[in-house]
């Protein structure tokens, strides 16, 4: 039995535009968090929703089902928050090297959280928040749509474009650079 | 049994990307011995850490202003015809060989051409469909590693595909022109000037130039169309089984 969601599609499909209102308003705010993690600009992040659900809505006979629509959706919207960002000229294309650190968990492991630690849960968070901005954009989508959206790394590498290689890549210099939010509390 | 590194403790904390054997593994690890347990215990303080970064919330209008802003824009939100500014384009630079991959696709438009049998031609369109549907594939994964990418490394991978691709896709072209799919062969008619600028582009092409496909694929649909094709070809192929 088809779901709402499935009928709403379908329904939207041939144009019935109350059945994209309802998709919108299912997506619209889980489609601005990802977006704005992303782009990590309200403005922008809302731009990119607007843009995804526009072309959604032109390639809603494109999708065809093999995904999930909210995959589908997602993968059209990490792409339009990307591409805010390069219209912004925010998009880093150089990758730096200066956190080729592949043992970097070795220098933490004996260290355990202090109550200095915990008590400066809120400048941990500022500080995750640098490093998430010291991220490349790619980096940054990579990291944010495995951990946090629970998409697998398959999934993420055709979102973005990326071979399997370079995805994982991408996540473990992600991770890499997140170290530093830790240090200054150790 | 391969040294365990923190990148594999990462994809181990997802369980994601590692083979089945190589998760039995670090399981074992983890059970003997103490400090690869501090580790993967460093690496899940680590992340979790990341759960309580900030957020942006949307206002409460927001969905609703979504929708305003949406609803006068699809009314003209027509699906756009591609069209193809060949001017735009570097010239052709040709060179490959030819694969055995495209030796069989050539073969099966030429079977297709000349066989008077249905039921043999059904079976080698669908073959040609097959084929061609894979080609779309490695073509969308181009384009869009060429407009996200700009790793001089990628892009040299890329411009070898792209290479390879325009030679298969004149191939496919012919072929779906033997099989008399002439949908097909104008669709990857236009896609060659792509193909070719890709196969072409230097090793060091500038950000412009990334930006100029961008655009470019952006204002086309050029993308859209591929993956619509792609899945028709493979939908067709599936009805005709």
């Amino acid at each position: 039995m088809a779901t709402d969601e499935e009928r709403w599609v379908r329904e939207a499909r041939q144009g019935d535009r109350t059945a994209f209102r309802r998709l919108v308003e299912v997506h619209a705010r889980p489609l601005f968090a990802l977006c704005s993690r992303i782009t990590r600009d309200a403005a922008m992040a809302e731009d990119a929703v607007q843009e995804a659900l526009l072309n959604a809505y032109r390639h809603l006979g494109d999708f065809d089902s093999r995904s999930s629509f909210k995959t589908w959706l997602h993968r059209i919207a990490v792409n339009a928050a990307l591409e805010q960002i390069r219209r912004q000229g925010k998009f880093d294309y150089v990758e730096n090297d200066d956190d080729e650190d592949n043992d970097f968990l070795e220098r933490y492991m004996d260290e355990t959280p202090s109550p200095r630690h915990h008590a400066q849960g809120e400048e941990i968070r500022r500080n995750i928040d640098r490093e998430l901005e010291r991220m490349t954009a790619l980096e940054r989508s990579a990291f944010l749509l495995r951990h946090v959206e629970g998409h697998s790394i398959d999934d993420i590498s055709q979102t973005l474009s990326l071979n399997i290689s370079a995805c994982k890549q991408a996540i473990f210099r992600a991770v890499r650079k997140l170290r530093g939010a830790l240090q200054p509390l150790r | 049994m391969q040294p365990i590194t923190d990148n594999d403790l990462i994809l181990y904390f997802y369980r994601d990307g590692l083979e089945k054997h190589r998760i039995d593994e670090i399981d074992d690890a983890l059970l003997s011995s103490p400090s690869l347990r501090e580790r993967y215990v460093a690496l899940k303080r680590m992340l979790t850490t990341v759960d309580g970064a900030p957020v942006i919330e949307p206002d409460l209008e927001f969905t609703d202003r979504m929708w305003r802003k949406l609803a006068a824009q699809i009314d003209d939100a027509k699906p756009s015809r591609r069209t193809v500014h060949r001017r735009v384009f570097t010239p052709l630079r040709f060179a490959m060989a030819a694969s055995v991959l495209l030796a069989i696709a050539a073969g099966i438009g030429y079977y297709v051409g000349r066989s008077n049998a249905p039921q043999q031609n059904a079976m080698a369109a669908r073959v040609l469909d097959a084929y061609v549907a894979d080609h779309l594939r490695a073509t969308e994964g181009l384009l869009l590693t060429a407009s996200n990418s700009d790793s001089t490394e990628v892009l040299a991978g890329n411009r070898e595909l792209a290479q390879s691709l325009v030679q298969s896709n004149r191939l496919y072209a012919l072929a779906a022109v033997r099989a008399g799919n002439t949908r097909l062969a104008d669709f990857l008619r236009q896609l060659e000037p792509v193909l070719l600028d890709l196969a072409n582009r230097p090793a060091d092409a500038s950000i412009q130039s990334i930006d100029g496909l961008r655009d470019y694929l952006r204002k086309t649909d050029l993308l859209f169309e591929v993956r619509a094709t792609q899945a028709r070809l493979d939908t067709a192929d599936k009805h005709k089984i």
